[in-house]
């Protein structure tokens, strides 16, 4: 583990999950789960099937009982005022198929605490801001799957919640779709919403989120900046020495690692006690050097080496 | 009457304020900010209300409502208004007279045919051949041959309870007492004092069976909360089994709680049954007054009002109780299985209240079945209508109701609580009633 989140704590509002422990019979599902959701920030939250994302979503609306552990918001248990105030898209979307969209929009925003003309005014809102807005007279069931998921975004956006939950929103989506969903969800952390998002498309993730929180087994293995994520461990450089195909020049380096040499391109792993420019001079001196660059750690490569 | 009363203002309240919601609704302004959730002003029952108005909403909106309460309203027209129609028509019975007829005897067998519901028709016959003819073809229903004999087409069975066959059974014990007269040479006025003879007073230690009208209002009211019952509790299952279904109730379930989720579709589709069977109810009073129907001669309107508070008392029991079943299912077919033993009950106090309305005796079993919350519904209204409970037995029989349904939907909120996030296979009860589950 590298670094619980705990910085950007600006703007409105701390999510908390302390020891969150649940058991499905034999199955552990949360494992003394904890880590925390700064405001105003897009924070994925990843792990592999069953690692127990959805399990901590729903528990932070009380929708599964906890064996131990607690929810806080602002430092004050969460209860019903409070989810009040917070927007979630579950996994399995969940809509009335029979009721117009409008009219569902402005029925969970009434349920979220908006009076009917809020209500009314926000769904005009969203649906325009999401391009529904010649549908709030149709039907659910009569949208496409892509735009019952703008209308799924739309419900848990309706009452503009201080924190948002969502459980896969761009599963499913073509590149359209996830645009706009993700530049909504950039949006509202911008605007000093928490955004606690789950997802498989780590390349989209680390498009989207200022930070990660990555569990496997209902446990937290590395949370953080994704910036900090991508430039933590040992430094990693690529080099291309023309007319050099092997990289033979930085094998006799020391402290430097050559994890591939392919096609010209040496990618090296340097100890702390390397000096980049010794490495360098040594490139210069194997001949003209036309690449020399510091590599960050792709997303996916942190999430694999956190569940190695 | 007076629930009626309140129900229909309640339904009207909840109507203008949906009509006001929609006013507001189409003055709110164009796009802005959206606007952030903080102390809105929330409706008088808060979540619950809410549910409860989009219930109503969806329901009055639907075509099954709609076209179902058409088709009722023609049901209990067609019930009201075909007996006072048959009842308009005067039957009339050709009677072929052979050979003399006194006056007298002519008088005595239309005072018969009166007391019968019938007018008689004399036909002349020249001959007793020509009698059997018209026998034969039917224009003739019986006759009478040199005031000693009568014949008909076909013999009498015992159990034919015609107008015909009771006319001919009355005119043959007529004819024969005139003869016996005439044989023991009585005087016209000793035959007038005997034929004017009266029966003796009976003095029963029971009261008398009802009346043909409350026999009619008492099977009515059943056929209307036996349907009604079933209609909305299907209307219970089916909505909570199609929210758990579509994933919807996880949304919900994030801002408000269960029991608030529940009552609220409870509440909703009670106003809505409610409404309805008000308006079926006043329906049936309005065209039986404006016929002339039985409907409400004698108890009958005891009974009908006993049949409204048992129909609310019975919606309120068994609305619990499918709504518990419907939140272990989420497929139709799962759906029927769990429906029909909670049928069962219902069907079994329908059936033998039937019986019991019609013949008026209740049995010791039936009047058990009056105080048991599933068969009270159909029982006791019967009971109250035949005028064998007496105002504490009936006070007594809501009182367990009451109490049977607070611990009903204390169980069915348990329940529903557990089963209605538990999605992928149907849920066994077992599952969700041991202390240990959750």
């Amino acid at each position: 583990m590298s670094e619980v989140a705990s910085h950007g704590q600006v703007g409105r509002g701390l999510l908390e999950l302390e020891g969150l422990t649940r058991h499905y019979g034999p199955v552990t599902a949360l494992d003394g789960l904890s880590f925390s959701v700064p405001a105003g920030e897009v924070v994925g939250f990843l792990g592999p099937n069953g690692a127990g994302k959805t399990t901590t979503m729903r528990a932070i609306f009380g929708l599964t009982d906890l064996e131990a552990g607690t929810v806080t918001w602002r430092g004050s248990p969460v209860g019903q005022a409070e989810r009040r105030r917070f927007g979630y898209m579950p996994e399995e979307r969940g809509l009335y198929p029979n009721m117009l969209v409008g009219e569902q929009l402005e029925y969970l925003g009434r349920l979220h605490g908006l009076s009917t003309s809020d209500a009314v005014a926000a769904t005009a809102v969203w649906l325009e801001r999401l391009e529904l807005a010649d549908r709030a007279k149709s039907k659910v069931e009569a949208l496409s799957h892509g735009n019952q998921q703008r209308v799924q975004l739309a419900a848990a956006l309706v009452h503009d919640p201080e924190l948002l939950v969502l459980d896969e929103p761009l599963a499913g989506l073509d590149p359209t779709g996830i645009d706009a969903i993700g530049a909504v969800l950039v949006e509202r952390a911008r605007a000093g919403c928490c955004v606690l998002f789950s997802s498989h498309q780590l390349d989209l993730v680390e498009d989207l989120c200022e930070s990660v929180t990555i569990i496997d087994h209902g446990r937290l293995v590395v949370a953080g900046k994704v910036d900090d994520l991508a430039t933590s461990g040992p430094r990693r450089l690529v080099v291309r020495v023309e007319g050099d195909r092997q990289a033979a020049w930085a094998k006799g380096l020391a402290g430097v690692t050559v994890s591939e040499s392919d096609g010209g391109a040496a990618r090296l792993v340097l100890d702390e006690s390397v000096d980049s420019d010794s490495v360098l001079r040594a490139a210069m001196a194997a001949g003209r050097v036309t690449e020399f660059t510091f590599e960050r750690r792709r997303l996916s490569e942190v999430f694999r080496e956190a569940l190695a | 009457m007076k629930l009626a009363l309140v129900l229909a203002i309640g339904g009207v309240v909840l109507a203008l304020r949906l009509w006001r919601h929609r006013r507001r609704r189409s003055r709110a302004g164009g796009a802005g900010a959206p606007p952030r959730a903080r102390s809105a002003a929330q409706p008088p029952l808060g979540d619950v209300g809410l549910v409860a108005a989009r219930e109503v909403r969806e329901r009055v909106r639907g075509r099954i409502l709609r076209i179902g309460t058409l088709l009722m309203l023609a049901v209990v027209a067609a019930a009201i208004v075909i007996p006072v129609l048959d009842r308009g028509k005067a039957s009339v019975q050709s009677v072929g007279v052979v050979g003399p007829l006194a006056a007298q005897l002519r008088a005595d067998v239309v005072a018969t045919g009166t007391k019968l519901s019938t007018s008689v028709r004399f036909v002349p016959e020249v001959s007793t051949a020509s009698a059997d003819r018209d026998l034969r073809s039917g224009r003739v229903d019986l006759v009478i041959v040199n005031a000693r004999e009568l014949r008909v087409n076909r013999a009498i069975a015992t159990g034919d309870m015609s107008t015909t066959a009771l006319l001919v059974r009355a005119l043959a014990n007529d004819l024969g007492v005139e003869e016996a007269f005439e044989t023991a040479g009585l005087t016209a006025a000793q035959a007038a004092h005997l034929a004017g003879a009266k029966p003796v007073p009976v003095v029963s230690l029971q009261r008398a069976p009802p009346s043909g009208a409350t026999t009619t209002t008492s099977v009515f009211g059943l056929i209307l909360v036996f349907v009604m019952l079933q209609q909305y509790s299907t209307w219970i299952l089916v909505g909570v089994m199609e929210e758990k279904a579509s994933r919807v109730v996880e949304v919900l379930l994030a801002t408000v709680r269960p029991i608030q989720l529940l009552t609220g579709k409870v509440l909703g589709i009670g106003i809505v049954a409610f409404a309805q069977a008000t308006l079926i109810v006043a329906f049936a009073l309005v065209l039986a007054e404006a016929v002339g129907s039985d409907l409400l001669r004698g108890t009958a309107p005891l009974a009908l009002v006993s049949t409204f508070v048992w129909l609310l008392l019975g919606y309120s029991f068994y609305c619990w109780v499918y709504a518990a079943a419907g939140s272990m299912a989420e497929r139709q077919e799962q759906v029927q299985s769990l429906a029909f033993p909670l049928v069962v009950p219902a069907l079994v106090g329908y059936i033998v209240s039937l019986t019991v309305a019609s013949s008026g005796s209740p049995t010791t079993f039936f009047e058990v079945l009056a105080y048991l919350p599933p068969t009270a519904p159909f029982a006791m209204p019967v009971l109250v209508g035949i005028g064998r409970a007496t105002w504490w037995e009936f006070a007594a029989s809501v009182v367990v109701s009451i109490v049977c349904t607070v611990a009903v939907a204390h169980l069915a909120a348990r329940i529903y609580r557990r089963a209605i996030l538990r999605t992928g296979r149907r849920v066994r009860l077992r599952e969700v009633v041991s202390p240990a589950s959750s």
